[in-house]
């Protein structure tokens, strides 16, 4: 966790001297930025003590095979999304004795095939998370290194900028961007995008912030490589570790919140599917038919949780420390909390 | 400290600012509330009448100034949907609810993640240890809106165990034990490490040479301790319920907060209602933020105020 | 039919049904006259429990409570035991006698003179007289012409009262208006004290058989027996009302006992309410074509359309056999201007990608424009449409939008989408409401420029010969079948769900008359 602990101190202008203190009581994002001491312990979990290498490879066959599904969903699913009509609606799931291997997990009231939706619906929402990580984190990076790397005024306005978004009620900018601006796969990813970045720019520009300390980085400018030379070859490469652990969590995070989105109806919208519309079509029949809610609730849960067996399982890949303190009586991994918006 | 008071209020009048022109800006993007205030049969000329009386005409610049000019009198404007009614007064009827459902579920998070994951970290990788594991997995995986629909399907109906929606305190338990659920994944989690580096610690090990009392050393000494990121994490916890998650909590089980308002407001483009709401929660979590800022300083003396 | 999932319609005399929990549950609504109806399980007549207190959720919280003010189904399904009006209708949808004592009569084509009723007074203390009919009309009439009103619709013929004596008062209308008495069912009657007042919302004061307790915004609605109810008092001592707009959440409070009645029970929940009654009712989901422009500007295209639709296994699917296919007009039997020469459209697939492939647009795209969670199954329905018409040989691209976005859709004179869904209620029972509105050119929901249609419809309005109207209306659902203006799909019907204890029978104008409702011990 070297990079997300070193933490630049003394702080090199007022700005971060600020930050320092009071960000680390907040937010979650701090996890991954603020002081060492206090955030990870707050974030330490149990599951480096407790998930052998094992759980983590086994969860990322599980995620390689699950994207690979979703890949060749047309492939792989028997019927399409939106495909059968009211003659065959409500058909029971195979473990029932009216069941049929037809439908291995029944129809939906609409007459379409459980199965091939969530296989659809799974495509739309890994497409959303891995979209809404590459926009909010491309864009959270650059404003990261801006920041970190010129200093003075343009690190106080963007961070200030970054201050602000992150005070703000994030489900419920969502909701309302969605409900003006209209439910689709691009809105969400929008929408999830301008409401995520931050976390990547406070943390890239606290890794370029102690980077900058660092002798090499110096020695580097001293020779005179151009500034961009210098964060292309000797920043950037040093952020790859910490990056992609956030990513894959930050990529739990998102579908998560698009599941939410979509449950509460202001999400995706037909004809589009995902696994958050699916549990939502279920939702007023969650007394005659409680599998449409609880078979996606199942597979999303099993998604996410995955995901940050992932995560831990790259943090500790990447950082020897870690390896080394796995050995260690108290070692642990750490995760953030996998939140809605 | 003063100085550092006032820039944190800065701040947060910049957050409570930015908040307001977002939202005012993405309201008024599309459409307005005409169409939702008048029945389907309305004419041309209603509407446009009544879209010159509510000032969704002019301009958003204009629009944000004279709501501007108002705020500062405490006049956020009436519902559209509430017929007649302040749009403050109506957010005022609805957030005791909010609070009181945060404070419930909050408070229960409280309580069990710092029993947990004291008994957890006395004894690591026993039944205690299990259960948490088996919590902050689930908490950290499983959608809130699932739990509640799972809680609501299973508890509260089949079983005939608790109601919910408004009504005695009773209806509170199954809301407040669906927000809290994750939350204690995540905050008995934090306990427990950080008690168990605490017990570690070199002074612990003293106090124990010493002589002191195992319970004496775990709550006065490493609970103290553990109080750091636990306030950190607490803090988030609180905002992300007020923030968000009571949203979907009170929409599953019909409870008449700011969340299910937030809602209503939402599809019924509600713009003035939408705007207060998010005012007011961007309010809290400002005071919130401020407040956890000087809870942690005072059990952390180690950080000052600068 | 604004607000709420969707607001409950009146329907005339057709057969209502009311099932115990445990029966068959899918038995079509029986043609039976319609004011008896099994309401128990036990072969033995149940003893109502007097001064109990109820609670009942709906699907939607009122935004108002002024009964002049909003036009809305929360506000109605309250203010109805609060506020009374002139004219009652039976529980099968007949005019009768209330406030008044008798129908009205004709003075000249634009003056109704009503007899009133003696010795009615309102919660407040004040009576009931010419005095308070007058100030009721003349307050309707200022909110419509200041536009503070969403019943203009409703009131916009009045022009005023006037007093003749304390129990006779006069009812002006600007045109001959065969609407009228329909309309003085509609009007609540306020005291004339409150003839000014800009908005009775905190503190309603009615004749009616319940007064108006508390109000928490968010929270609920509580009222109590009037015990000088004019009608005699009634059983239930206290009501309260609660608000929820998720169908699976208000019956897992119907389940647990919270609720002893729910509106809109789903179709799917039939079986897990305790108990259930359900009542044709007047909803008819129905897609608006475009006959003017694009690809549904061609009759036969539009025929196809409703050829493709399986009506009967929407019915029988969607809405769990809850529901009759629409007879090809939009109006129920019952109601001045059915054509009871018409039948729907069959289900006939191969017949419809034959029109479609005739009129040479097969593969081209129909926008199919809806909305999701104002009325009862319109997302299914919506969907299967869509698929139906894809079978058809269509390219559909269905747009399910924000009601906002929807409404805009619905009201574009402009640019009207090829279809458009939306679900049709008649509140005040009479067909003018409907055609005007979706049949006749210009409505806000039409999307034809027919002119004899049109001139049919307002010929209709001004009729005051009932049989003359009749006749005139018929004329123009004809045409409007012949057409083909619509997709018509279903009737559904009003479906509630009850506790054990209560005992009720759902009226087909879909009020909800506490004074109707008793429970058991």
């Amino acid at each position: 966790m070297s990079e997300l602990e070193t933490h630049p101190s003394p702080a090199p202008d007022e700005y971060t001297a600020r930050t320092h203190d009071e960000e680390a009581a907040t937010h979650a994002e701090e996890a991954l930025e603020g002081r060492p001491f206090e955030m990870r312990a707050a974030t330490k979990g149990l599951f480096g003590e407790l998930l052998s290498d094992k759980t983590g490879l086994f969860a990322s066959v599980f995620l390689i095979a699950v994207v690979l599904v979703a890949i060749f969903a047309p492939l792989v699913a028997p019927y399409g999304p939106t495909e059968g009509n009211l003659s065959s609606s409500n058909i029971s799931p195979f473990w029932k004795s009216d069941g049929t291997w037809s439908h291995v997990l029944g129809t939906d009231q609409q007459g379409y095939d459980m199965l091939s939706r969530l296989i659809y619906g799974l495509r739309t929402s890994l497409l959303i998370g891995f979209a809404v990580v590459a926009v909010a984190g491309t864009f959270g990076v650059l404003m990261g290194l801006l920041s970190g790397y010129k200093g003075g005024r343009t690190d106080r306005i963007l961070m200030g900028w970054v201050d602000v978004q992150v005070a703000f009620p994030g489900l419920l900018l969502a909701l309302i961007m969605i409900a003006i601006l209209g439910g689709s796969v691009r809105t969400v990813i929008l929408v999830l995008s301008f409401n995520g970045w931050m976390v990547y720019a406070r943390m890239t520009r606290g890794v370029v912030l102690s980077l900058k300390e660092r002798p090499f980085v110096e020695a580097a400018e001293v020779i005179g490589c151009k500034p961009r030379r210098v964060v292309l070859t000797h920043i950037l490469p040093n952020l790859v570790s910490s990056l992609s652990t956030l990513a894959v969590l930050e990529f739990a995070r998102i579908l998560l919140a698009e599941a939410t989105l979509s449950f509460l109806g202001l999400g995706i919208q037909y004809p589009e599917v995902s696994l958050g519309l699916v549990a939502n079509n279920g939702r007023d029949y969650l007394f005659s038919a409680p599998r449409f809610i609880i078979i996606p609730g199942i597979v999303l849960s099993l998604l996410v949780l995955n995901v940050n067996f992932v995560a831990s399982w790259l943090r500790v890949l990447f950082d020897p420390q870690e390896r080394e303190k796995r050995f260690a009586a108290n070692a642990t991994s750490s995760t953030t909390p996998g939140a809605t918006t | 400290m003063g100085r550092y008071l006032a820039g944190r209020l800065l701040q947060g009048l910049a957050v409570i600012f930015g908040v307001t022109v977002v939202v005012f800006v993405i309201t008024r993007l599309v459409g307005d509330p005409v169409d939702f205030i008048l029945p389907l049969s309305a004419s041309t000329e209603q509407r446009a009448r009544l879209r010159t009386d509510l000032g969704f005409d002019r301009s958003i610049a204009s629009q944000f100034w004279s709501f501007l000019g108002d705020a500062v009198h405490l006049d956020f404007g009436n519902s559209t949907f509430y017929r007649n009614q302040g749009t403050l007064s109506v957010v005022w009827a609805f957030l005791p609810k909010t609070l009181e459902l945060v404070a419930a579920g909050m408070l229960l998070a409280f309580i069990v993640s710092i029993a947990l994951g004291t008994l957890a970290a006395l004894k690591p990788g026993k039944i205690t240890d299990k259960i948490l594991v088996v919590l902050s997995l689930g908490g950290l995986a499983t959608p809130q809106f699932f739990l509640c629909q799972v809680l609501l399907l299973y508890t509260s109906v089949e079983f005939n165990l608790v109601q919910f929606g408004p009504g005695p305190w009773t209806h509170l338990i199954m809301p407040s034990i669906a927000l809290a659920l994750p939350a204690i994944g995540r905050l008995s989690m934090v306990v427990r490490s950080a008690m168990i580096d605490e017990l570690n610690t070199q002074y612990v090990k003293a106090a124990r040479a010493k002589g002191i009392a195992r319970w004496r050393i775990v709550f006065i000494h490493a609970l103290r301790n553990a109080a750091i990121p636990f306030v950190t994490l607490f803090g988030w916890e609180l905002i992300r319920a007020l923030a968000g998650v009571t949203v979907v909590v009170e929409n599953v089980f019909n409870w008449p907060g700011l969340g299910n308002l937030a809602i209503t407001a939402i599809k019924e483009r509600d713009f003035f209602l939408i705007q207060t709401i998010v005012l007011v929660v961007a309010v809290m979590v400002v005071v919130i933020n401020i407040a956890i800022d000087f809870i942690y300083r005072f059990v952390d003396p180690r950080v000052k105020l600068s | 039919m604004r607000q709420g999932v969707r607001v409950l319609g009146p329907l005339l005399a057709l057969g209502l049904v009311v099932t115990a929990c445990g029966s068959s549950g899918d038995e079509p609504s029986t043609a039976a006259s319609s004011t008896s109806a099994a309401t128990s399980d036990s072969g033995s007549e149940p003893t109502a429990a007097a001064g109990a207190e109820i609670t009942i959720a709906l699907g939607s919280e009122p935004t108002s409570l002024d009964p002049h003010i909003v036009d809305d189904g929360g506000e109605r399904a309250i203010n109805d035991n609060i506020y009374e009006t002139l004219l009652f209708r039976t529980p099968d949808g007949v005019l009768e006698p209330g406030l008044a004592t008798d129908l009205p009569t004709q003075v000249d084509p634009t003056t109704w003179e009503f007899k009133l009723r003696e010795g009615v007074t309102f919660h407040d203390g004040s009576p009931f007289n010419a005095d308070s009919v007058v100030a009721t009309v003349e307050r309707m009439v200022r909110l419509v012409a200041d536009g503070k009103t969403d019943n203009d619709g409703f009131f916009g013929s009045l022009t005023g009262a006037e007093k003749v004596d304390d129990t006779t008062v006069r009812i002006m209308t600007a045109a001959e208006d065969g609407v009228l008495p329909a309309r003085m069912y509609w009007l609540k009657q306020i005291p004339a004290s409150a003839k000014d007042s800009e908005d009775l919302s905190d503190a309603p004061v009615g004749t009616g058989p319940y007064k108006f307790g508390s109000r928490n915004v968010g929270v609920d609605v509580t009222l109590e027996a009037n015990a000088d109810y004019w009608g005699g008092a009634p059983s239930i001592a206290k009501v309260t009302y609660e608000f929820s707009d998720d169908s699976a959440t208000r019956l897992a409070g119907l389940k647990s006992g919270k609720y002893d009645l729910i509106t809109n029970l789903g179709p799917q929940d039939v079986q897990a309410a305790p108990k259930f009654a359900a009542v044709a009712g007047q909803e008819h989901p129905i897609l608006i074509l475009d006959a003017d422009e694009g690809i549904t500007s061609d009759v036969n295209v539009r025929k196809a359309l409703n050829l493709a639709v399986d009506k009967e296994a929407i019915a029988k699917n969607i809405f769990g056999g809850y529901a009759v296919v629409d007879a090809g007009q939009l109006l129920s039997p019952s109601i001045v201007g059915y054509n009871d020469q018409l039948s729907a459209y069959p289900y006939d697939p191969a017949q419809a990608k034959q029109l479609i492939e005739d009129a040479g647009v097969a593969g081209q795209t129909i926008q199919l424009v809806g909305e999701s969670g104002r009325w009862l199954k319109d997302k299914e329905l919506l969907e299967a449409v869509a698929g139906y018409w894809t079978e058809a040989g269509l390219d559909v691209k269905l747009e399910i939008l924000e009601f906002g976005a929807y409404l805009d859709v619905l009201f574009d004179r402009e640019n009207r989408a090829d279809a458009i869904y939306v679900s049709s209620s008649n509140d005040i029972l009479d067909a003018d409401r409907q055609l005007s509105t979706y049949y006749q050119a210009g409505g806000i929901g039409s999307s034809n420029s027919n002119q004899d249609l049109s001139a049919l419809i307002d010929t209709g309005r001004t009729e005051l010969d009932s049989a003359a109207r009749a006749k005139t209306y018929a004329e123009a659902v004809k045409i409007a079948y012949d057409e083909a203006y619509f997709v018509w799909t279903v009737n559904n019907e009003d479906l509630y769900g009850l506790s054990e204890r209560m005992q009720w029978t759902p009226r087909v104008d879909a009020k909800l008359l506490v004074k109707e409702m008793t429970v058991t011990g």
